[in-house]
């Protein structure tokens, strides 16, 4: 048998506790997938993403998928954890956003409240995007949920301070947002750091572009993100979290039906393909937490997951 | 530090310490040790104490205890004979002042005398810090003001108050000059204060103010993720304060031993004290970022004086122009029908000249026009124009000024229905009918590069005052002043050489594209995009020290020919994260640094002349190497080092150092007419002084020829110095 030596790397990622209770995610020692010369002491977590209201953007056979729980968060989330076997599951408050119902905070906090008590898991909280009602609703969302170690999603280069106090004063996990840019994702931790925030309650963000959608791009800079932190750039080795979902269920080729598109196969399957090719690719360019939106990609990974890391 | 303030922050440290034991001892006889004391709402129990201290004090006993240890820090009140100017002694006394305000602050319900009475609100529970602390920590709130005592009159007391207010700051007031205070003034004036307002009036007496620093305290704690403790926290918090709270104290009125005392304290926190009566000031920084205490300040500029010493940084978020404006306008015409005004092209003189000034000669936020403004002339009129910009800032260096003047260019072309052409003296500027009729006027050219350069530029940019002459007389009369500064921006540039500086700097914005590239900006050699040189390497990394643009220290030469130096070589090991260890910054064969794939314009060897050939990016066809442009930045790009490719910044060319460890210019054989024409008569003087007959002349384009064979033969008929210099690999 071929006698590879092993490579080993000064640094590592760093360790993040997620929820309550502490599931951890990150603290790889070598790079992606390769079990055979590192130490990965968790395996990546799946999470699936809920949204607060009926998700005006889900291609129709996505929807079909969540039949019965699509604006119901708590009931979505409590199915993601039982029935589809999700580590954790991604709250995301679409309909806090001005254009899409403007719901308020007090609203994102019942939410945010049923889907805790009904995931059991821990959650990520994602806001309907940069913006001041996102920083307002975080925060009181941070606040009523004080030590709860939610995972805020996210603070960015142009607005993180609020967030950041957020995390800080109430005991988070936040998530730094990139644009697809190394530099920025460096600066963004530093000025995190700056802030007071402790880089060991960080996730890394790059910015997931889908299959066929800058997948690539996103493959390079997560590439470089973990070479840089396995090479001791410690304000690079936050454990990294992709909304895959998020861009694959955007694609042309998950909404064209069937009879416009003959030779491209069924569209409920193509969809599931499309996510789980996606996902796969991000666990090889170095991901620790895939948000995903279809159950079925999600099982799909897992079982590739179950072959990559033998659990036990 | 001066000795009067000294003096008097001591002795009346002193007086307050003795006042709060007096008290206490009151308090005890009344309620016993185990009496509970706090303020209502906060979890941070007396939270200047549980700062400075550590001490959760929760009982008149454990808030002697406190107090006793703050009268440890008493230093002796100095003597008139022996005195040490040291300004320790007067800090510390104004730390023990805190521990004793925030103690007979605290007492005051226990004996009667209620926190919030009238206009005064007492304390601020938890809740609302949590709610406004937050604005202050993320920027949206820049400071607060604490204001202590009273103006001399109702009137200046309200103008102040709408002065801080239309600054997003935060105001606290307490204390009294004069028999009154600022608050009770606001009151007889009808204002509304409240939290909502931003108008927060804690308590009629110096102590009251403790609750400002109470809050600041508490900030940190909160969303600092502080934790109290002993010396080292206390000190961790004053740090956080001084860094991130932006706030000052206004001394409004005579100021009398005790407040200097709690001045001296809020000095502690880096927040420094603006007077409005003459008393000494301290000038110096060192504790605050600026200046300590500064005094006699006219009423009018107090919160102007005020943000500028304490360098709180105000963003505009809307620009007050009548048009709407942004980068997507830029690249807008305005056509000849169109035009309300026009200045420059070829009809009339225009420039713009901007200077560095000292901070007290520029009046931040002046916009003048002398000269006819947009109504006074007929339509399509044709004006002389100077754009004049003085700026001023702390951090400002003389050399950023070239950087600055380069921006007006962009800022000016982002107004919808502005045209601006040029830089310097080759400006051409035009409004439209359309932008007038919606009220644009010639001083909005002001408005827009005054808030455009605040805000895009903070960390260099404190005032900013700009004229615009549109009168012949005035525009001729500066126009030489302009023309020197010109002259000698560009005679510094030309004596700013690689020898000349120990620093060279990074750029690594191009690394998410092509891992490991990175980018050695000398003065001689600009990044490889053409965007970058030597000086806005280094104004990046004054704006932002964290951002892709790093100082690097060259260190010993190891090679001067090829230029490569110890520091650089190192620098480029790690941030290349080891993929290469030497670059050369005028050779491109040994180890020639590495290409993104921004470059402007790639040279590569061309084998069998003896020379190389230089293409820019927009040419298409094909080249003597046999492949055109784009397939060539396939094999140069990409980040890695490929010995006979780099891509260069078109300007580089030009450059003395061009690779110069290769022979330099005499081994340019081939270009394109467009880089010719680009670098022009610049191009012609660096071939005539590289010391080879009609060099210039002799340089094939694409005129010439496209092919190998035939460029070949062109030099050898020619007689290029390239040929005789023999092969490059
Ligand atoms: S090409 Fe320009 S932007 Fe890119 S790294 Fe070099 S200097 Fe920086």
């Amino acid at each position: 048998m071929l006698n590879l030596q092993a490579k080993k790397w000064p640094g590592k990622l760093r360790e993040v506790s997620l929820g309550k209770a502490g599931l951890r995610v990150g603290g790889g020692t070598g790079l992606p997938l390769h079990t055979h010369e590192a130490a990965f002491p968790h395996r990546p977590l799946l999470a699936l993403e809920v949204t607060d209201i009926d998700p005006p953007r889900f291609a129709p056979t996505l929807r079909a998928a969540w039949e019965g729980a699509l604006g119901k968060p708590a009931l979505a989330a409590e199915r993601a954890v039982k029935e589809h076997g999700a580590d954790l599951v991604m709250l995301h408050l679409v309909g806090v956003h001005p254009d899409r119902g403007d719901r308020s905070a007090e609203q994102a906090i019942a939410d945010v409240g049923a889907v805790l008590a009904a995931a059991g898991a821990p959650l990520i909280v994602k806001g309907p995007g940069v913006s001041e009602k996102q920083n307002d609703v975080l925060m009181r969302v941070a606040e009523r949920f004080a030590g709860e170690g939610l995972v805020l999603h996210s603070a960015c280069q142009e607005s993180y301070k609020t967030l950041a106090a957020a995390a800080v004063a109430y005991g988070h996990v936040l998530v730094a947002e990139s644009p697809i840019d190394l530099n920025i994702a460096k600066q963004l931790n530093i000025l995190l750091g700056d802030a007071s925030v402790d880089l060991d309650r960080v996730l890394c963000d790059p910015l997931t572009g889908g299959l066929g959608y800058g997948l690539e791009y996103t493959y390079s800079v997560m590439e470089r993100i973990r070479l840089a932190a396995l090479g001791g750039d410690p304000m690079l080795s936050c454990p990294v979290i992709c909304l895959c979902g998020e861009d694959v269920w955007k694609a042309k080729e998950v909404w064209v039906p069937e009879e416009k598109a003959p030779d491209w196969g069924e569209t409920a399957a193509r969809g599931i393909h499309w996510e789980v090719a996606t996902a796969l690719a991000l666990l090889a360019a170095g991901a620790d937490l895939l948000v995903l939106r279809h159950p079925e990609a999600l099982r799909r990974v897992r079982r590739q997951l179950d072959t990559w890391f033998p659990r036990g | 530090m001066s000795r009067t303030i000294a003096t008097a922050a001591v002795r009346g440290a002193h007086a307050c310490v003795a006042r709060a034991e007096s008290q206490l001892a009151l308090a005890i006889a009344k309620h016993g040790r185990d009496r509970a004391v706090g303020f209502e709402g906060t979890a941070y129990c007396l939270p200047v104490i549980l700062a400075l201290t550590g001490r959760r004090v929760e009982k008149l006993g454990e808030l002697e205890a406190a107090l006793r240890e703050a009268k440890g820090w008493l230093p002796e009140v100095p003597s008139e004979k022996l005195w040490l100017p040291y300004l320790g002694s007067a800090l510390d006394a104004g730390v023990a002042t805190l521990v004793a305000h925030e103690t007979v602050e605290a007492l005051k319900p226990l004996l009667g005398v209620p926190l919030a009475a009238g206009p005064w609100l007492g304390p601020t529970p938890d809740s609302i810090l949590r709610e406004q602390g937050i604005k202050l920590v993320d920027g949206r709130m820049p400071g607060f003001a604490a204001c202590v005592g009273a103006l001399p009159d109702d009137e200046t007391a309200e103008q102040l108050a709408r002065d801080l207010q239309e600054r997003n700051i935060l105001v606290f007031m307490g204390a009294s000059s004069n028999g009154t205070s600022m608050a009770e003034q606001l009151q007889r004036r009808g204002v509304e204060m409240s939290w909502e307002t931003f108008l927060v009036p804690y308590g009629p007496d110096t102590s009251s103010l403790v609750h400002a620093l109470g809050f600041a305290c508490r900030a940190a704690l909160t969303f600092g993720g502080l934790k109290p403790g002993g010396l080292l926290e206390s000190r961790e918090i004053l740090l956080y304060n001084q860094r991130r709270v932006f706030a000052f104290v206004l001394a409004l009125g005579p100021v009398d031993d005790e407040k200097y005392a709690t001045a001296a304290g809020a000095i502690n926190f880096g927040f420094p004290v603006i007077a409005d009566t003459d008393i000494p000031e301290i000038l110096p920084s060192g504790i605050c970022t600026y200046e300590h205490v500064v005094s006699n300040v006219p009423h009018a500029s107090l919160a102007a004086r005020a943000v500028e010493i304490r360098g709180v940084k105000i963003r505009t978020l809307e620009i007050p122009i009548p048009v709407r404006h942004g980068p997507a306008f830029e690249g807008e015409r305005v056509r000849k029908e169109d035009v309300a005004v026009e200045f420059g092209g070829k009809h009339t003189r225009a420039y713009e000249y901007l200077r560095s000034r000292p901070m007290d000669a520029v009046e931040d936020g002046k916009i003048q026009v002398v000269g006819p403004e947009l109504a006074d002339v007929p339509e399509g009129a044709r004006l002389p124009l100077a754009i004049f910009v003085e700026v001023a800032g702390r951090k400002l260096q003389p050399e950023f000024e070239s950087i600055l003047e380069r921006h007006i260019h962009s800022f000016l072309s982002e107004p919808m229905g502005v045209m601006h052409l040029g830089q310097r003296d080759t400006v051409w500027l035009r409004i439209s009918k359309k932008a007038r009729d919606a009220g644009f006027r010639i001083s909005h050219l002001g408005t827009m590069l005054l808030h455009k350069l605040k805000n895009d530029f903070p960390a260099i940019v404190d005032k900013v005052q700009i004229t615009l002459f549109t009168r012949g007389e005035e525009v001729e009369a500066l126009y030489p002043e302009a023309q020197a500064a010109y002259a000698h921006r560009d005679e510094r540039m030309g004596a700013l050489t690689d020898e000349s500086v120990d620093t060279y700097y990074s750029c690594a914005l191009c690394q998410s594209y092509a891992p490991n590239h990175i980018c050695i900006i000398t003065p001689e050699r600009l990044g490889l995009c053409g965007a970058y040189n030597w000086l806005d390497g280094k104004a990046a990394y004054e704006i932002n020290p964290h951002g892709g643009n790093l100082p690097v220290k060259k260190g010993a030469v190891v090679d001067p020919v090829a230029g490569q130096w110890q520091g650089i070589n190192d620098f480029v090991e790690s941030a290349s994260n080891g993929a290469f260890t030497r670059f050369s910054a005028y050779s491109m064969v040994q180890d020639p640094m590495t290409s993104c794939g921004c470059f402007e314009c790639i040279a590569c060897v061309l084998p069998g002349t003896g020379g190389i050939m230089i293409v820019d990016r927009e040419y298409p066809g094909q080249t003597p190497v046999g492949m055109p442009f784009s397939q060539l930045a396939e094999v140069t790009g990409g980040g890695q080092q490929t010995p006979g490719f780099i891509g260069i910044g078109t300007l580089y060319v030009l450059s003395r150092k061009f690779i110069s460890g290769d022979g330099g210019l005499a081994r340019l054989v081939w270009t394109t007419t467009r880089i010719k024409e680009r670098l022009g008569e610049r191009l012609r003087e660096r071939c005539a002084e590289s010391g080879h007959v009609d060099l210039y002349e002799k340089i094939a384009d694409e005129r010439v020829c496209t092919e190998l064979e035939p460029l070949i033969e062109h030099l050898a008929a020619v007689e290029h110095p390239a040929l005789a210099l023999g092969e490059m690999i």
